[in-house]
């Protein structure tokens, strides 16, 4: 379970960002955070990463409080999550195979889980085929497919996107959604932030809406919204 | 940690100076240059260390004997000797001994010592040392009023200067090797300062996968240790190999020059260069990363 009580952040040069947001996710449940530009969405997964720490409020991940983790302790809160990004963050200069099995020696599983693991990501993912591919040998939907099965393979507490489709065509999108739906199926809790109206309206899931700061709504099966 | 871990930290280290190898050459050169200069002062630190060694065993009195004198003297003034208070040793040296003591420091090139022992031109003696060197001027008044006692001979003054001016030497030595080691150190974490700072990226991505700071710093740390380590190899065979040739070569023109043998002394100059190599490499790599690893 995710939970948030009473967070607020207010960046060093006086941003509020977000402002006394109460957010309780379950396990295996699948929510879309949208909001216009500058809403705080973003602000919302980086205090999730305990990439920045809240200003007031507590964040709990899977009943560990999480708000005021000691450095050393940050990397083992990020292997429970998944991360995905617009801009895919992959190793330019390692196969698709090496950026997924990367994610796995960081934990330091057994060559023998690796090897039986990742292809079954790939698979997954619809990248069995190209395992051996750099990434500049992908289209962008393809190494977005990679960084979800390095987000997945070591099968972490929750997924977090950060408009994982901002940068892919809507039929591309749609195959990402896919296999984000598939994810979720097998249990893993999806936070999705995202401005695709079409992909929030059609999947009819948790719509969690922000504007300046502040959860305006909360509808388990929402749509994107009318003002937009 | 794991062998295999190990084993991809040292692959991650090994294709970053493979990616980089301008740079990587570039470090290593620098390392050696540094090296070079280092192991140069340690060499000369080494010799003068030896020469003041050399002086201080040689604060000794050597008092030579009138030929006359018999041996029941010879033994009266041993005891003598040995009773003065200031009189730390006392060895008696026979003119054949003598003369067998400068075939071993002529050695090879002491050729034109051969036959002298039919005819020794040296004198029987004693050698004095004192527990202090300056305590020579003291005991020579006395040792010049024995009987059978024909010269005396000492080298005061002359030693306490030459003291003086090693130590300012090996002041300034040690002074300058820090400099340049610290010099070095900088010019490392600068090089890998390059490297990370062109793998930003992908140091943010190991840390959104949930890499651990030690995760990502090792290969860093092994590719600071290789630039390291490698650089001051080349010094220390350069060095090593210069020395030995310098040795051999001063040998022939300057016959007694006393250069300290090269074994095992090399052993232990290139032993501290590979050591303080691969410090700087290391120190230089940890430095470079701290700013990096916020993220
Ligand atoms: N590191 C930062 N320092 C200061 N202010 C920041 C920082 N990051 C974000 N902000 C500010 O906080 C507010 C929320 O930003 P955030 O990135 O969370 O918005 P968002 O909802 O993700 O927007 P978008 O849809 O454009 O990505 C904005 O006003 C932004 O300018
Ligand atoms: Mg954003």
């Amino acid at each position: 379970m995710l939970e948030l009580y009473a967070v607020s952040k207010i960046y060093g040069n006086g941003v509020v960002a977000l402002r006394d947001v109460d957010l309780k996710v379950n396990k295996g449940e699948f929510v879309f955070i949208v909001g216009p530009s500058g809403a705080g969405k973003t602000t919302l997964t980086r205090l999730i990463l305990a990439e920045e720490k809240p200003t007031k409020g507590q964040i709990i991940v899977n009943n560990k409080v999480v708000n005021n983790l000691r450095p050393s302790e940050i990397p083992y809160l990020r292997r429970q999550i998944g991360t995905v990004f617009q801009d895919f963050r992959l190793m330019h200069n390692w196969t698709v195979e090496e950026n997924v099995s990367f994610a796995m020696k960081v934990i330091e599983a057994p060559r023998r889980a690796i090897r039986k693991r990742v292809p079954e990501v790939l698979e997954m993912v619809g990248l069995a085929n190209k395992a051996k591919h750099l990434p500049t040998q992908l289209s962008g939907g393809e190494q977005q497919r990679v960084a979800l099965a390095r987000a997945i393979v070591n099968q972490p507490y929750i997924l977090l996107a950060d408009e994982p489709t901002g940068n892919l065509d809507p039929e591309t999108a749609w195959g990402i959604m896919r296999v984000l739906q598939d994810i979720n199926a097998q249990g893993t809790t999806i936070l999705m932030v995202t401005h695709a109206k079409n992909i929030v309206d059609e999947m009819r899931k948790r719509v969690v809406a922000l504007e300046g700061g502040r959860i305006v709504r909360d509808e388990t099966r929402g749509a994107y919204g009318n003002e937009n | 940690m794991r062998i295999r871990t190990w084993a991809f930290f040292t692959g991650q280290a090994f294709s970053s100076m493979r990616r980089n190898s301008w740079m990587t050459v570039a470090s290593i050169g620098t390392v050696a240059v540094t090296m070079i200069v280092l192991g140069i002062f340690l060499l000369l630190g080494g010799n003068i260390n030896n020469i003041a060694g050399n002086i201080e065993s040689q604060v000794e009195v050597s008092i030579y004997l009138q030929d006359e004198i018999t041996s029941g003297q010879v033994d009266d003034l041993a005891q003598k000797f040995a009773a003065m208070e200031q009189v730390a040793l006392v060895k008696y040296v026979s003119k054949e001994e003598a003369l067998q003591e400068l075939r071993e420091m002529y050695g090879e090139s002491g050729d034109f010592l051969a036959g002298l022992e039919l005819d020794n031109p040296l004198r029987n003696g004693f050698r004095l040392r004192t527990h202090r060197p300056e305590q020579v001027l003291e005991i020579v008044p006395t040792l010049r009023s024995f009987d059978g006692v024909a010269e005396v001979q000492y080298g005061q003054g002359f030693v306490e200067q030459l003291f003086a001016v090693t130590n300012v030497m090996r002041v300034v030595a040690l002074g300058l090797m820090l400099g340049l080691a610290s010099a070095a150190t900088f010019i490392i974490a600068n090089t890998i300062r390059i490297t990370v700072f062109a793998r930003r990226r992908e140091i943010s991505i190991m840390k959104y996968v949930g890499a651990t700071d030690w995760f990502i710093r090792w290969p860093f740390v092994i590719e600071g240790m290789t630039l390291g380590l490698v650089g001051s190899l080349i010094a220390a065979g350069l060095v090593a190999w210069a020395y030995s040739a310098a040795v051999v070569n001063l040998a022939v023109t300057i016959p007694f020059f006393p250069l300290v043998k090269p074994w095992p002394f090399l052993l232990g100059v290139s032993g501290w260069l590979l050591l303080i190599g691969t410090t700087i490499g290391v120190l230089g790599s940890t430095l470079s990363l701290r700013r990096f690893l916020r993220v």
